[in-house]
């Protein structure tokens, strides 16, 4: 992997509830984000994948743990060093209807984080809107508009104008795609992996479909309950992946080839509450292949090829204490 | 004879013609997709069909038979016998269709009261015994509960089994897992499956998911912006199509195994 730009060490983050109830929303992730790479975030709603990103992002602080940007720790800056940071990491939110302001114009949308940092005057607001849309393959003549006249696939492309115009190392995206239409989607996908490859930028993208995550993450981190149960590099996932809850994943998948004599596969239930995360593995009450010992160890993430690590039993990880 | 038959239907909002030239026919225990991108019109037609147009839609010329006899001169009674136990539909998100601030069982009570004659205890009854059918833990639990306290699968089984409870020759299903986890959404669509098998329920399925579409349906009607692009049976679609806007869409599916952009 190249240059590691952003790492998360054993972050952990509970939120205290009424009543003295704690909620564990991630427990001890550790991942990188490395230039020019994406990786890819997939689990069910309620794993904590979001709250990971909003860590990221500085926009949460961690219970412990830390997480470095190019070797300072996010969780310690102080506000004014966390703004000068935030130049670096920007983000791309799931539906564009509402993460754009409805009473600005898209010239003003994709300009507002320059300006915001001084980096360009209001004179320039033209030249640079006109750029940033080329660069994102919209009209120039669109900067005139307001958001509700664009389409939902046009709007989301506005709002990744916004978030590489300060020519960011990382861009976060939280389910950037899954509002979209199949033919948008793809259109979207095809211009962040061409952003990424001419600009190098990282991308920590959030989603739970996992075909397209699968079609450009070069690492995938699949989350369960809090914590990372596997993780691996993204074209491997279909064949090589371990985990049951991976594997139990990807039995879900609705594929247009699959003819109505393949069965889907399910795993029964739903995942726990966090509130009351069972002691040993997290995926322990719905596992087909769970053990006395699963009930009782929680596994930890352990290596089983290059770049592959699996947190199960099964595949000789060790416990944590 | 067909259970629904529908030709020629064109239907407008405010005047401007948003669906045109709808047709399509489903036997009894056939399982039929709506596929097409947001403002094809898919949910319009189910909507239709279920006399459900909002203010300022009308079906303006065509015609739809169900069970040989045509929908759109339904008076308020009529309408009122035939959907439930005729006809039903889920939503999206059956949570939003519940009123938050009374529970699940008193919904489902109501729901069963105004369709038969029966102490609230009896109605009671009735809906848990659907719950269960639908395969949902603790049943008594889930009656007692508001919306809110069901996760997004607990609620989408709450309104197929309201759906469900008269054993409804057609049901309607506006993207019924679209706003499901992947492992819930299996689950449901296996469901939605098995009511064929145990009940012999035909459904209108309108999704964009193309895999959900592939894996349920016999057959599929591809739409874009308000007409029929192609229909067929699943095979024909899916995979000897000829028409360029099928292609395109199936080809934007990302499979496993499939193409990477990187």
């Amino acid at each position: 992997m190249s240059e590691t730009i952003l790492e998360a060490r054993d972050i952990t983050r509970r939120f205290r509830l009424d009543g003295g109830r704690e909620l564990t929303a991630c427990s001890g992730v550790s991942l990188s984000l490395y230039r020019g790479k994406t990786l890819g975030l997939v689990g069910e709603s309620g794993c904590g994948k979001s709250t990971f990103m909003r860590l990221v992002m500085g926009l949460d602080k961690p219970t412990s743990g830390e997480i470095l940007f190019r070797g300072a720790d996010i969780a310690k800056m102080s506000r004014k060093e966390l703004h000068e940071t935030r130049q670096h990491i920007q983000m791309v939110f799931q539906d564009p209807s509402s993460s754009l302001n409805p009473q600005m114009k898209i010239r003003d949308i994709v300009c507002e984080p320059l300006m915001n940092y001084g980096r360009i005057k209001r004179s320039q607001k033209n030249e640079t809107a006109a750029e940033l849309l080329e660069a994102v393959e919209l009209p120039p003549e669109y900067a005139d508009r307001y958001p509700h006249s664009l389409s939902v696939g046009q709007r989301q492309r506005a709002a990744i104008a916004r978030a590489v115009a300060l020519e960011p190392d990382v861009i976060i995206m939280d389910e950037a795609t899954c509002s979209l239409d199949v033919s948008v989607q793809k259109s979207i996908i095809e211009l962040i992996t061409r952003l990424q490859r001419e600009k190098g930028i990282s991308i920590g993208f959030i989603c739970h479909n996992l075909p397209l995550v699968q079609s450009f993450a070069h690492e995938i981190a699949v989350m369960y309950l809090g914590s990372v149960v596997e993780i691996m590099p993204g074209e491997d996932i279909a064949e090589k992946s371990l985990h049951p809850y991976t594997r139990a994943l990807l039995g879900a998948v609705f594929d247009i080839n699959s003819g109505p004599g393949r069965k889907i596969e399910c795993i029964k239930g739903e995942p726990p509450s966090p509130l009351n995360i069972p002691e040993g593995c997290p995926f322990c009450d719905r596992c087909g292949e769970c053990t006395e010992r699963c009930r009782k160890e929680k596994p930890r993430l352990t290596e089983v090829s290059a770049g592959h690590k699996v947190a199960c039993h099964l595949y000789g990880g060790e416990s944590e204490i | 004879m067909a259970l629904l038959e529908i030709n020629g239907l064109d239907i407008s909002y405010g005047g401007e013609l948003t669906v045109s030239g709808f047709g399509m026919t489903l036997g009894e225990g056939e399982i039929c997709s709506i596929v097409g991108e947001s403002g094809s019109g898919k949910t319009t037609v189910i909507r239709a069909v279920l006399g459900l147009l909002p203010t300022g839609g009308k079906v303006t010329s065509g015609s739809i038979l169900f069970g040989g006899r045509s929908l759109l001169t339904l008076d308020k009674k009529q309408w009122r016998e035939l959907r439930g136990r005729g006809i039903s539909m889920i939503f999206q998100d059956s949570g939003a269709m519940m009123n938050p601030t009374r529970t699940v069982g008193s919904t489902f009570v109501e729901y069963i009261r105004t369709h038969e004659d029966m102490s609230r205890k009896d109605a009671w009854a009735k809906g848990s015994e659907m719950l269960v059918k639908m395969r949902l833990p603790d049943p008594e639990r889930v009656m007692r509960a508001y919306p809110f306290q069901l996760s997004g699968g607990m609620r989408q089984r709450v309104g197929i089994a309201m759906g469900m409870t008269y054993q409804p020759k057609l049901l309607l299903a506006d993207e019924p897992t679209s706003a499901l986890d992947a492992t819930t959404q299996a689950q449901i669509v296996r469901e939605m499956g098995e009511l064929r098998e145990n009940f012999g329920t035909s459904i209108i399925m309108v999704t964009h998911d193309l895999g959900v579409a592939a894996y349920i349906s016999d057959s599929i009607i591809v739409m874009r912006s308000g007409s029929i692009v192609e229909s067929g049976d699943r095979g024909s679609i899916l995979h000897r199509t000829q028409n360029e806007y099928t292609k395109m869409l199936l080809d934007a599916v990302p499979t496993l195994g499939g193409e990477r952009y990187v």
